[in-house]
């Protein structure tokens, strides 16, 4: 290489330091000042999501210096090297340089070999699953609902819990887990790939129908009494975003209480059937058997609905008036299993019927 | 230039303009309508996004009263960007650039680059049609079965079978389109041409291609028996009937990785034409870039897996070895680019801009990277946002940026004319500001854990600002376009005049008229390194 | 290609006379596209070989019992049956076309255009014997929907039936060129390219003869 033949003047190498400079120390500022807390996840709140939350902080802190070294080389070369009216020689015409190859091959592989090996060492604690978890929940993500069975320790199932999103007014709903205990949760899907995301938790796993994923968490005891938003995270069509939930973090006495309530609930016998128009109505490949029903006006009446569904696959039948209203808003229940459904006395009129999970499910109920 | 025919007499017959674009074998034409068939569906595919972009501006259901059709909209986005967009758009450049930055008068077979050519306005309408056949796919671009399988609340229209069809029919046109650059990279280089001095867009073709030979026919066997399981009851992939999910998956992202590298390296390709020349320096490292090239092609074959890493069916530490190792090329690249700028003499014509804006976008994308391989903090970022943001730095931070960079370059040489300086720089201003607030709050929407794909979302999620702030960066992206249409339009009747070489480039193409001659050359100047043109304008010596 | 040939016609002294025919001597350009084409064809039948193996590996009948093929299929494909005279009939083709191909080598067109007969009519045999075989399996109630057997059975050999059938089309271009007397020794592209593609259809039928009835 031989030595650039002309000297630059110094103003435009001083304007162009002193931009890159200044660019840098914006973007550190912005760090340093909190404002760029957006570019990291949420909080963490089980140990696991502390793992990976650590992680990244370090990836971060990599790719943020390298992005600050190389856009200040691109600025700086911008900046400094522009050619004027008066450059009619080339400049020095660099082919290479065999060292900086080397330089630039070295050091990028020794970060990426360091990354690897601090990602698999996080991922072994993030990714380690338990012979014996305190707690074991079967998570089931049918389209377009999640439900969570409780299992004993031998596997069996104690309890469903069919109501997946918490209800901030009842406090009804969501999937309740112990602070401080390790979950163990088993996923699996009856009909198309889901997959189960929280945001605070810092993971996801995918719900893969044909095969069951498991993965394991211990909220921080700090965290009871919270509530935290989960939601589908894979494309499973028309319903995708209304696939909500709520993991619920209580302290272990809590748990306990809850899900007593919960068993005592799942036990409980179908309400009886009253004296009165009694409607059966069956729901089958996602479809009722019947899209109109006729009721007497203002008189309670009932239907007793089969969900013939595999299950996994859950239904409902909800009644909203030709405003919109929601006037009836009943259980889902699993597929498989039948129900009873106790519907008030309502005005003469036309009423849609719908299942609350699956859009396409409709159907016309004439009151009169 | 001499003038003087080497060429086949014109015909003595005439049929019109028109019918000698449709039955040319020129690669040139070729290349051109290539280029003009994917702008159509580049604005096919940015009004859908804006649909997208609108009703995703603010939670609720505004815009779009069936959420099926919202499903429809981004499916088709995606798969005409990437399928009749970016790849048949680089493919479109490597087909005007390739044979004359070599030395050769066409390419290897024209007339099977025809049928490789005609086969993309057969697949786009197929693909669109299916709008209009009761709904076009929706399971999204990567079509994951049972989703995309048929039946109820899955994909039972006809609009993901039109899909599949015009897949495979855009897969057999790169395939054959492959075939032909590697034949004529082969076997048709002027004398001198080495492979090392073959310019490093060429290069990049030439990994393109061999990818797309090996990796597209593998996609295509998996979109045949998604047709099979869809039409004739076969069972490869539905889970209750004894096929497997991830299978597809797999089979999917073996060519879809690689797809990955086919949509980028074309552009960077593009990239170290124009930053040589407008910094009046050579490539840094050219050697060292045609080793990265390769290094990301060969590695580009053992990276699938990591679009799978959350599906708990994967290796996971070799997958995220390998991923992370493709950094280790791709970051050469970055800095041999940087290198060429250095101590360069730089003529910010547009581009250059756009290929600055290539190497500032594509960086972060390429940072972004390194956190996907990173499994448990894709466990983290997975299907988010996050994802989106990273393929769009990715692919149009980089790809679409090159492209730019690359039309503006050669438009002289296609037209003959200049494109306007000043409406090209406009354009610039606004696609990179509207990118940056389309894209960049994506990446906060996604570690606040916005998952993709959803038509609507809770209010107090807290992600309506970066929402509203990249539905207002996406229409300044669409409005950038219409300074560069009227930049054509304008242009091609009265921009100033180009002449041979406009820019003062390095390769062949710029030995030649304005535009070439058919069959290219009238003479070649000698070939002594990669840069042959700028050695015949300064001298050996000055090289 | 004939585009090129066109184009150099006028001046073959001129500078680029020289670069669309292969000054370097070497591989053809047809026969370097064919070698490409048949790379990218076998990575084709490589996504239906893994789709093959990783459906067999997974399978699992109603009863719960890992079998392959599943009990209900175990004595329906026999290969020592009629799908071992298609077998040999392809073999046979491969020589024929190779014989085809030495004599046309040596200009011997009478024994290029004898064998290349040949070789057309066995491919044809090929195909009709698979079509009598398809109707036996359907007879005894094997399709493409009877589970992951059938689909993955039909779909490997149905798409090896469309290769030969490529591949009879192509040889019947080539034998009625050759009738033309298109071909010498010096000038046969075309039958070296198709005989590749027909030798490729062959190996994949060899191996998906032993791995469908013998694994």
């Amino acid at each position: 290489m031989s030595p650039n033949p002309r000297k630059r003047p110094a103003p435009e190498a001083l304007i162009a330091g002193l931009v890159v400079v200044i660019l840098a120390a914006l973007v550190i500022a912005v760090f340093l000042t909190g404002w760029g807390s957006s570019l990291y996840p949420p909080d963490a709140v089980t140990q696991q999501g502390r793992d990976v939350r650590g992680l990244y902080d370090i990836v971060f802190a990599f790719g943020l210096a390298i992005f600050i070294l190389v856009e200040g080389l691109i600025v700086w070369s911008v900046l400094r090297y522009r050619r004027r009216p008066t450059d009619s020689d080339l400049p020095t015409q660099t082919h290479g340089n065999n060292i900086a190859e080397v330089i630039w091959t070295v050091i990028p592989t020794a970060i990426v070999l360091f990354l690897f090996v601090i990602s698999w060492q996080t991922l072994n604690k993030v990714d380690a699953v338990s012979a014996r978890p305190d707690i074991r929940i079967h998570a089931i993500a049918g389209q377009f609902q999640w439900q969570f069975e409780y299992l004993d320790q031998d596997g069996k199932k104690v309890a469903t819990q069919l109501t997946p999103a918490y209800d901030t007014a009842t406090g009804a709903g969501g999937m309740a887990v112990p602070v401080g205990r390790s979950v163990q949760v088993t996923l699996d899907s009856p009909d198309v790939i889901h997959a189960f995301y929280v945001p605070r938790f810092l993971f996801k796993r995918d719900v893969v129908p044909g095969q069951t994923n498991t993965f394991e968490f211990t909220v921080d005891a700090s965290e009871a009494g919270q509530v935290f938003r989960g939601q589908c995270a894979e494309l499973c069509g028309t319903g995708h975003r209304l696939m909500l939930f709520s993991v619920i973090a209580l302290s272990p006495t809590a748990y306990d209480a809850w899900l007593n309530a919960l068993i005592e609930k799942s036990n409980a016998t179908p309400a009886p059937l009253p004296s009165g128009t009694v409607l059966n109505v069956t729901a089958e490949g996602i479809k009722f058997d019947t899209t109109t029903l006729d009721v007497p006006a203002d008189s309670p009446f009932a239907i007793a609905f089969t969900n013939k569904d595999p299950a996994g696959v859950t239904h409902d039948i909800d009644i909203r008036d030709s405003n919109g209203t929601v006037v009836a808003n009943e259980d889902t229940i699993n597929g498989g299993t039948t129900t009873n459904y106790t519907i008030n006395p309502l005005p003469a009129g036309t009423y849609t019927f719908f299942c609350s999970i699956h859009s396409n499910m409709t159907g016309t109920l004439t009151v009169k | 230039m001499a003038t003087h025919a080497l060429r086949p007499a014109a015909p003595t017959y005439s049929r019109g303009r028109l019918y000698e674009w449709l039955t040319t074998t020129d690669h040139k034409k070729i290349g051109i309508m290539y280029v003009i068939n994917s702008f159509v569906f580049f604005l096919i595919g940015g009004i859908l996004a804006l649909v997208v972009r609108t009703e995703l501006a603010q939670p609720g259901l505004q815009f779009l009263s069936d959420e099926s059709v919202y499903n429809q909209i981004f499916t088709m986005h995606a798969t005409l960007m990437i399928f009749m967009f970016v790849i048949p758009m680089l493919a479109g450049l490597g087909n005007y650039a390739v044979p004359l930055m070599i030395g050769a008068p066409d390419m290897a077979f024209p007339r099977i680059n025809a049928l490789s050519l005609w086969m993309l306005p057969l697949a786009g309408i197929l693909l669109v049609a299916s709008f209009f056949t009761g709904g076009s796919a929706a399971a999204g671009w990567t079509s994951y079965p049972p989703l995309s399988l048929d039946g109820p609340l899955k994909s039972p229209g006809t609009g993901q079978d039109l899909w599949i069809v015009g897949l495979i029919l855009i897969g057999t046109s790169s395939i054959l389109g492959g075939i032909n650059f590697l034949v004529t990279i082969f076997k048709m280089r002027a004398p001198g041409m080495t492979l090392f001095r073959m310019p490093i867009m060429v290069w990049t073709v030439l990994v393109t291609s061999v990818l797309v030979v090996m990796a597209t026919p593998v996609i295509t066997s998996a979109l045949v028996m998604l047709f099979i399981d869809r039409n004739y009851g076969g069972r490869f992939f539905d889970p209750f009937g004894g096929g497997s999910a991830v299978l597809y998956q797999n089979i999917f992202w073996f060519y879809s990785h690689p797809a990955v590298y086919v949509m980028i390296l074309p552009a960077m390709g593009v990239i170290s034409e124009v930053l040589p020349v407008f910094s009046r320096k050579p490539l840094f490292g050219f050697k060292a870039f045609i080793f990265a090239t390769a290094g990301i092609g060969a590695l580009g074959f053992s990276v699938w897996a990591h679009h799978m890493f959350t599906t708990g069916s994967v290796f996971l530490p070799f997958f995220s070895l390998m991923t992370f190792l493709i950094a280790v090329p791709t970051g050469v690249k970055m800095f041999n680019w940087v290198f060429t700028l250095f101590r360069g003499q730089l003529t910010f014509s547009t581009p250059l801009i756009f290929a600055i804006g290539f190497l500032t976008m594509f960086l972060i994308g390429g940072i972004n990277g390194a956190f996907s391989a990173s499994v448990p903090v894709d466990f983290a970022l997975h299907d988010t946002y996050w994802v989106v943001a990273h393929i769009h730095y990715v692919l149009f931070g980089g790809s679409v940026f090159g492209i730019f960079a690359g039309l503006y370059y050669w438009f002289p040489k296609m037209s003959g004319r200049m494109l306007d300086e000043g409406l090209g720089k406009i354009q610039f201003v606004l696609m990179f500001i509207g990118f940056n607030l389309t894209f960049f709050p994506m990446q906060m929407l996604g570690l606040a854990g916005m998952p993709r794909r959803i038509a609507d979302y809770a209010a107090d999620a807290g992600w309506n600002d970066w929402n509203m702030a990249a539905t207002i960066g996406g229409f300044l992206i669409a409005a950038s376009i219409l300074p560069f249409i009227w930049n054509v339009f304008v242009s091609l009747r009265n921009g100033k005049i180009a002449g041979d070489d406009p820019w003062e480039g390095n390769t062949l193409e710029w030995a030649t008229s304005s535009p070439p001659p058919p069959y290219n050359f009238d003479h070649l100047p000698e070939i002594r390194s990669e840069r042959p043109v700028f050695d015949a304008r300064h001298g050996r010596g000055a090289h | 290609m004939s585009a090129d040939s066109h184009a150099l016609a006028p001046a073959d002294h001129s500078p680029i006379s020289g670069l669309a025919h292969d000054i370097r001597g070497g591989i053809s350009n047809p026969i370097l596209g064919m070698l490409l084409f048949i790379a990218s064809e076998i990575m084709f039948f490589a996504g239906l070989f893994a789709a093959y193996f990783s459906t067999r590996a997974n399978f699992v009948d109603a009863n719960g019992v890992k079998e392959w093929p599943p009990s209900e299929f175990a004595d329906i494909l026999n290969p020592f049956s009629l799908i071992l005279v298609a077998t040999v009939i392809l073999i046979l083709s491969s020589v024929t076309l190779q014989m085809a191909l030495w004599a046309i080598r040596r200009d011997d067109r009478t024994g290029f255009l004898r064998n290349m007969a040949f070789t057309f009519i066995l491919g044809i045999t090929f195909l009709l014997l698979q079509a009598y075989d398809y109707s036996l399996l359907f007879q005894e109630g094997l399709t493409m929907g009877s589970g992951p057997f059938g689909t993955t059975y039909f779909t490997l050999t149905g798409f090896h039936g469309a290769h030969v059938f490529g591949g009879v089309i192509m040889l019947g271009v080539v034998l009625y060129r050759g009738m033309s007397g298109q071909f010498s020794s010096r000038h046969h592209d075309a039958v070296e390219a198709a005989s590749l593609y027909w030798h490729f259809v062959d190996v994949v039928w060899i191996v998906l003869f032993t791995i469908l009835y013998f694994l």
